[in-house]
């Protein structure tokens, strides 16, 4: 199943209660997490796993594994890929 | 002004006083057990300190409160507060009014002279509560404090932590390398604080001074320098004029997680700290919340009158922390004073010095 | 001589700083915070993170430090924070419970069902290292609070920042001030005064 890059953008902005971003605000490449990035923290992290699950029954059971899938849309979008 | 504090009383999974705590303490018994598929999806085990099924926990508070060790007069006095400290307090009767019950039940059940208060700061709740305390004595406010500890377990923490991805899965393992997390617990504890001996049915010990510090870095995850733990101690160490080789034991936090041990191990050497003597508590009694902070000042206390350490439970190897002298063996130990200290969700951190008189 | 410098007062419809008031709307307190954030470029993204007890108390704090800028020369330390109310973290408590009843339990929900977490975000945006104490209490309790700031007075703060602060669906009820040690101006901290400051 292809997923759409704009459509998880705004489940994240949604989720995550980014308002003052908009889904053009992130790149699919751009660092989701850290200083260089978009700022998301640790509990970001873990609501980025339970949206996995909600929105594209994707489990990610080890949270030392979202450092790599999380990393930008594009990681996010082919882990949901690969594993859906 | 000499503070004293004293009849500590423990009612936890691990037995009905402090004293019944500390002796199952010694003989390495812990109160946390396996819970077959207690986690949220119901898939999996997990470790927890629960109260068998028979105990009635709406009279607990009352049962603690009753069986202090001192002049019963005091009780009712009115120059005694009351403090409590709980994160959730009756939260298995409904979300409504669960913590502020504890106060409308209690005044309702015990003839008080002034009202409780509550002070509900997380994790660092009870040794915040037992340092207010002491603040009260000594700005003269009351002549006695008696400090309550409550929190029970509910589907609503569990499911919280599990959430968080912060519990374990096995028994836990503060300051162990291979530590993944904590194991949930529930316990009543209350201690006395007085600055007139005679009300103490057996003599007490000192309490010195306490402090609280906010970390100001994240509201769930601790500061990576320690900042606020170390503030903290820093006030109590010179508010109490204690200097850091009058300290001969820490009882510290010790959750388990990866993260708080590895802050308080960078903390307490921050403070030259690191050779002292130390444990969590936390392998006994798992990590009772808003109880924590009293149960184990209670637990230091005895170990304190009783010259005899216990060992950290669940600790076997320590990795790539900071170096700490964790405690590998239940043993005897001669000192005169302790360091308790706690942190917790909010960015808080506490810590008091209590000694012998 | 204790002073309250600075208050503010926060209903459903309206906000107001040293009886400076501006009305809204709506009574949704949730957007009415929203605009507060907006018109006054509080500029602060985790607000949108924050629940709504949390929320309150930060948009009060801000307009408070606007109101006293003098608040921004205490030390790191200096300003010791103390909260109460009566509710806890009742609205939030709510939303977690509904999210495991939904089979989603929400870590970010979760984290706010403690009262004392407000106070970590207030610690965080100001960078403030010093004491802090949530306290639940039946009701506004001017003279326990008075006792409470005294003793963090007696203690290494200067200042405190105080607020009652209870937000649900049904009821708004924050209140906040300033106490400052020897000031020259402001309103004596008495229990009369923090009474009828409340009930304003």
């Amino acid at each position: 199943m292809l997923v759409n890059r704009e459509e998880l953008k705004k489940q994240i902005i949604e989720e995550l209660n980014l308002e003052e971003l908009t889904a053009t605000d992130i790149a699919d490449d751009a660092l989701l997490f850290g200083d260089d990035g978009i700022g998301l923290d640790s509990i970001d992290a873990l609501e980025l796993i339970v949206l996995l699950e909600k929105f594209y029954g994707v489990e990610l059971t080890n949270p030392e594994e979202g450092k790599e899938v999380f990393e930008s849309i594009s990681t996010m979008a082919n882990y949901i890929e690969k594993n859906s | 002004m000499t503070v004293y504090i004293g009849a500590e009383h423990i009612i936890s999974p691990l037995g009905n006083s402090a004293e019944e705590n500390f002796t199952n303490a010694c003989e390495g018994k812990s109160g946390i057990r396996l819970v077959k598929n207690g986690n949220f999806k119901q898939d999996s085990d997990l470790y927890l300190a629960k109260f068998d099924e028979g105990v009635n926990l709406d009279a607990i508070v009352n049962e603690c409160f009753n069986s202090l060790h001192i002049d019963k007069s005091v009780l009712t006095s009115n120059k005694t507060k009351i403090i409590f400290s709980s994160t959730k307090g009756y939260l298995s009767d409904g979300i409504e009014h669960a913590l502020v019950d504890v106060i409308n039940k209690f005044i309702l059940s015990e003839q008080l002279s002034n009202t409780p208060i509550l002070i509900s700061s997380a994790c660092i709740s009870g040794v915040v509560a037992i340092a207010k305390a002491g603040e009260l004595i000594k700005a003269n406010f009351y002549d006695n404090v008696i400090v309550i500890g409550i929190d029970f377990l509910s589907d609503f923490v569990v499911y919280g932590f599990e959430a968080l991805y912060a519990l374990s899965k096995e028994v836990c393992k503060p300051f162990d390398k291979d530590r993944i997390g904590i194991n949930l617990g529930e316990a009543c504890s209350a201690v006395v604080l007085s600055k007139n001996e005679p009300i103490f049915n057996e003599p007490p010990l000192e309490f010195v001074s306490g402090s609280s510090s906010n970390d100001a870095n994240h509201i769930s995850g601790p500061s990576r320098t320690g900042e606020g733990l170390y503030r903290s101690i820093q006030k109590t160490l010179s508010s109490g004029n204690i200097s850091k080789s009058d300290i001969g034991y820490i009882s510290a936090h010790g959750t388990a997680t990866k993260y708080n041990d590895t802050m308080e191990a960078i903390a307490f050497n921050r403070h030259g700290l690191e050779n002292v003597k130390l444990n969590s508590l936390k392998g006994y009694f798992g990590h009772t919340l808003g109880a924590a902070g009293v149960v184990e000042v209670s637990m230091a206390m005895q170990q304190l009158r009783h010259q005899k350490v216990l060992q950290s439970l669940g600790y076997a190897n320590s990795g790539d922390d900071e170096n700490l002298n964790i405690i590998t063996t239940t043993e005897p130990h001669q000192f005169n004073a302790f360091l308790k200290t706690a942190s917790g969700f909010g960015g808080g951190n506490a810590s008091i010095v209590i000694k012998k008189t | 001589m204790n002073y309250i410098t600075t208050y503010c007062r926060i209903t459903s419809n309206s906000i107001s700083v040293n009886d400076c008031k501006t009305e809204s709307n709506t009574t949704d307190l949730s957007s009415n915070l929203l605009e507060v954030y907006k018109n006054e470029a509080l500029k602060y993204p985790k607000f949108h993170k924050m629940d709504l007890l949390a929320k309150a108390a930060f948009v009060g704090s801000e307009l408070i430090l606007k109101e006293n800028t003098a608040l921004g020369n205490y030390k790191d330390d200096e300003i010791a924070l103390l909260f109460s109310n009566s509710e806890s973290s009742e609205h939030s408590d709510s939303k977690f419970e509904t999210s495991y009843k939904n089979n989603n339990p929400s870590p970010s929900q979760f984290v706010y069902t403690l009262p004392n977490i407000l106070l970590g975000e207030i610690a965080i945006k100001n960078k403030w290292f010093g004491e802090n104490i949530f306290l639940v209490s039946p009701t506004f309790d001017a003279g326990e609070i008075k006792q409470q700031i005294e003793l963090m007075l007696m203690n290494s703060s200067k200042a405190c920042f105080c607020g009652w602060v209870n937000v649900s669906d049904s009821n708004v009820d924050v209140f906040l001030f300033t106490i400052e040690q020897n000031q020259t101006e402001g309103i004596e901290l008495t229990e009369i005064n923090l009474i009828t400051l409340y009930n304003k």
